[in-house]
């Protein structure tokens, strides 16, 4: 019984640097490379992802030959509601105005921890609101519409 | 001028009604953020940076200086009073220091840590005033290449001193050089890494990226953890310490101090290595190292004082050299060229009004923060029972705001909600993010720097050996990468961590 091998953590890491090596060679293919004396734009970049390829390859191969240690456990919904609401925010700010766009920030956000009470959630996002359409868009002058018309 | 001349004019810049009302804000902010567990300085610091934006230089950098001290005050509090530490700083605080609470010497506690925090904070005040002017009249005969090194090295020494596998963080540095190269090349005006994208020809902004990485996924990471256990008061007791806790913590505060400022300068140090630094001092030197850990007032003096002390000396790198020492540092740099100024040597000749001022009100921060917080412990206290189900859509309000107020542009939000998510993958992959940080910060001006001395030697690297400056610390980076690679040295290193996590 040979046990399981593979450092999770270890190989979402090596996994992330070498991504981020290869996207960064990809978008810097029509970058001019130049020379030590005069470095092209593309120089440094290339530099630092072969720089990241390697470390993600190092990290990699070690993490295979250690014990398996799994990645902790991911819950989705938190994460889910917490990206759609600020996605939704980014939205409403442009099309329905602040008022709009802040409500469904505090409101759709609630949802992320399953404990809420509807009150308090309503009362919350009431008072938020008026606090940041008073401080931000009054007080310190943020650019934002507060009604969609 | 000379330095008292220097402090003075410090003193009248800082004791303004605005700046002082700024001082004032910070410090109780930061000791409320400090309290509150599951929001940190960081992710505070990158919520409000845009906002500073509104304010005038000055005041807004005193404001954010004195939620970083401020939140060392917070986190002790927590720490003693409920064992919750609310900082990584406090961590060790909560050993002793809730021991002591539980025998009903809370009171006592919390004053020497209060006091002991004053004491370290005066003299590291001081220490700035006079190292300042110091190491920026040597940094002002820098040249490109020194800057290169120093760099080198104030990143490589970052991860070596933080916790943390050291190739996780190299790469994570890495990440932040790179995606501090996206936007338009400076030299050759050239669009790299842009994905083509017209809102990345600026770059990205540092807020964007911060407010990502720490509050975002802050947020995620705290909401997955659910189930916040339940807070139980130590009783309080007599404020004053008694005449035996005085005698036996004045030391450990001299201690303390000593080496929170020492460690503070240090790249990576800072006030979380500090306060773990002088407990374990403390322990070595103590008559009775047994007894730590059941409530010996030496145990909170130390780690109180060291963490206090480093929070304030860390400004010393960057506002001497430019250079940031930790991701607190990182954060300032970006309030200062918010408002167009690069820390550095030239900052002390060009805008005294701003070092001394920010120097002066330090102090001025810490005297507040003995006075207004001993009174206001109960109340710290009791805010320790808002649950985080009502707090975290205010903290997702405010970085949303903050995100779109930078640049009036919904993209800067929808990038940061990106960012939210990688920052989330990093830490079901255990990195930390706080070098990408760094690297991000420093990025533009390491490629400057390299790229300007290699222009002017042609090509030729030897000049980085050739200078004794750039070639000591290259050395010392060399040697520390070395040390790392020896296994009795890394077991010891790990070891060192291990017992602090314990």
């Amino acid at each position: 019984m040979v046990a399981a091998k593979g450092d999770g953590p270890d190989l979402l890491t090596a996994g992330l640097f070498i991504g981020f090596g290869a996207l960064g060679l990809w978008l810097a293919r029509g970058l001019d490379q130049g020379t030590m004396a005069q470095m092209g734009a593309g120089y440094l970049p290339r530099a630092v992802c072969v720089g990241l390829i390697l470390l993600g390859g190092v990290v990699g191969v070690a993490a295979l030959r250690r014990d398996a240690v799994a990645i902790e456990a991911m819950r989705l919904r938190p994460l889910l509601v917490i990206v759609g609401s600020i996605v939704g925010f980014a939205y409403l700010c442009e099309h329905g105005g602040f008022i709009a766009a802040s409500l469904w920030l505090i409101i759709a956000g609630s949802l992320a921890d399953p404990g809420g009470r509807w009150r308090s959630t309503l009362m919350l996002a009431g008072g938020l609101t008026a606090f940041g359409a008073l401080v931000f868009v009054y007080g310190l002058g943020v650019q934002i519409e507060l009604w969609p018309f | 001028m000379n330095t008292f001349d220097l402090l003075m004019l410090g003193f009248s810049e800082a004791m303004t009604p605005a700046n002082l009302g700024f001082c004032l804000i910070g410090a109780l902010l930061g000791t409320l953020i400090g309290v509150l567990p599951g929001i940190g300085p960081t992710a505070t610091i990158a919520v409000l940076l845009p906002i500073t934006f509104f304010l005038p230089p000055l005041a807004g950098i005193i404001m954010l200086a004195g939620i970083y001290y401020g939140a060392q005050y917070g986190g002790s509090t927590t720490a003693i009073l409920v064992n919750l530490p609310g900082e990584a700083s406090a961590v060790v605080t909560a050993l002793d220091g809730y021991q002591m609470a539980q025998q009903g010497r809370a009171g006592s506690a919390l004053a020497v840590a209060a006091l002991g925090s004053f004491f370290a904070g005066t003299v590291a005040t001081f220490g700035i005033a006079i190292a300042g002017p110091m190491l920026s009249s040597f940094a002002l005969n820098f040249g490109p290449a020194e800057y290169v090194a120093l760099m080198v090295f104030g990143l490589l020494a970052a991860t070596i001193l933080a916790s943390g596998p050291v190739l996780k963080a190299i790469g994570m540095i890495l990440i932040g050089l790179l995606l501090g190269m996206v936007g338009t090349d400076q030299a050759s005006g050239a669009e790299r890494l842009t994905f083509g994208s017209l809102q990345l020809f600026d770059g990205i902004e540092f807020t964007v990226i911060a407010i990502g990485l720490f509050g975002f996924s802050e947020i995620i990471a705290n909401l997955e953890r659910s189930g916040s256990e339940g807070v139980k008061l130590a009783p309080m007791s007599r404020m004053w310490p008694t005449r035996e806790d005085f005698r036996s913590s004045w030391p450990a505060v001299l201690r303390g101090t000593g080496i929170g400022t020492f460690l503070g300068i240090l790249p990576g140090g800072g006030a979380t290595l500090a306060s773990f630094s002088a407990y374990s001092l403390e322990k070595k030197v103590s008559k009775h190292p047994k007894k730590f850990g059941t409530g010996v007032v030496e145990g909170v003096a130390a780690p109180e004082s060291a963490n206090n002390a480093a929070a304030q000396s860390s400004f010393i790198p960057l506002l001497t050299l430019g250079i940031p020492s930790n991701n607190m540092m990182a954060m300032m740099l970006s309030a200062f060229m918010i408002h167009g100024i690069t820390p550095g040597p030239t900052v002390l000749t060009n805008q005294p009004e701003i070092f001394w001022g920010l120097v002066a009100s330090m102090w001025i921060g810490n005297a507040l923060l003995v006075f207004i917080n001993m009174p206001l412990i109960g109340l710290w206290v009791k805010l320790l029972t808002v649950p985080y189900r009502l707090l975290y859509p205010a903290i997702l309000l405010f970085c949303c705001v903050g995100v779109y107020s930078m640049n009036n542009r919904i993209f800067d939000v929808l990038l940061a909600a990106g960012f939210g998510l990688l920052g989330y993958a990093f830490r079901k992959a255990k990195c930390e993010p706080g070098p990408l940080l760094l690297g991000f910060v420093l990025g533009p001006l390491l490629e400057a720097n390299l790229r300007r001395t290699l222009l002017i030697e042609q090509g030729d690297p030897s000049i980085f050996v050739e200078r004794p400056i750039s070639l000591t610390m290259l050395t010392a980076t060399v040697i520390l990468l070395a040390l790392m690679i020896l296994p009795s040295f890394r077991k010891k290193r790990e070891e060192a961590f291990q017992e602090e996590e314990a």
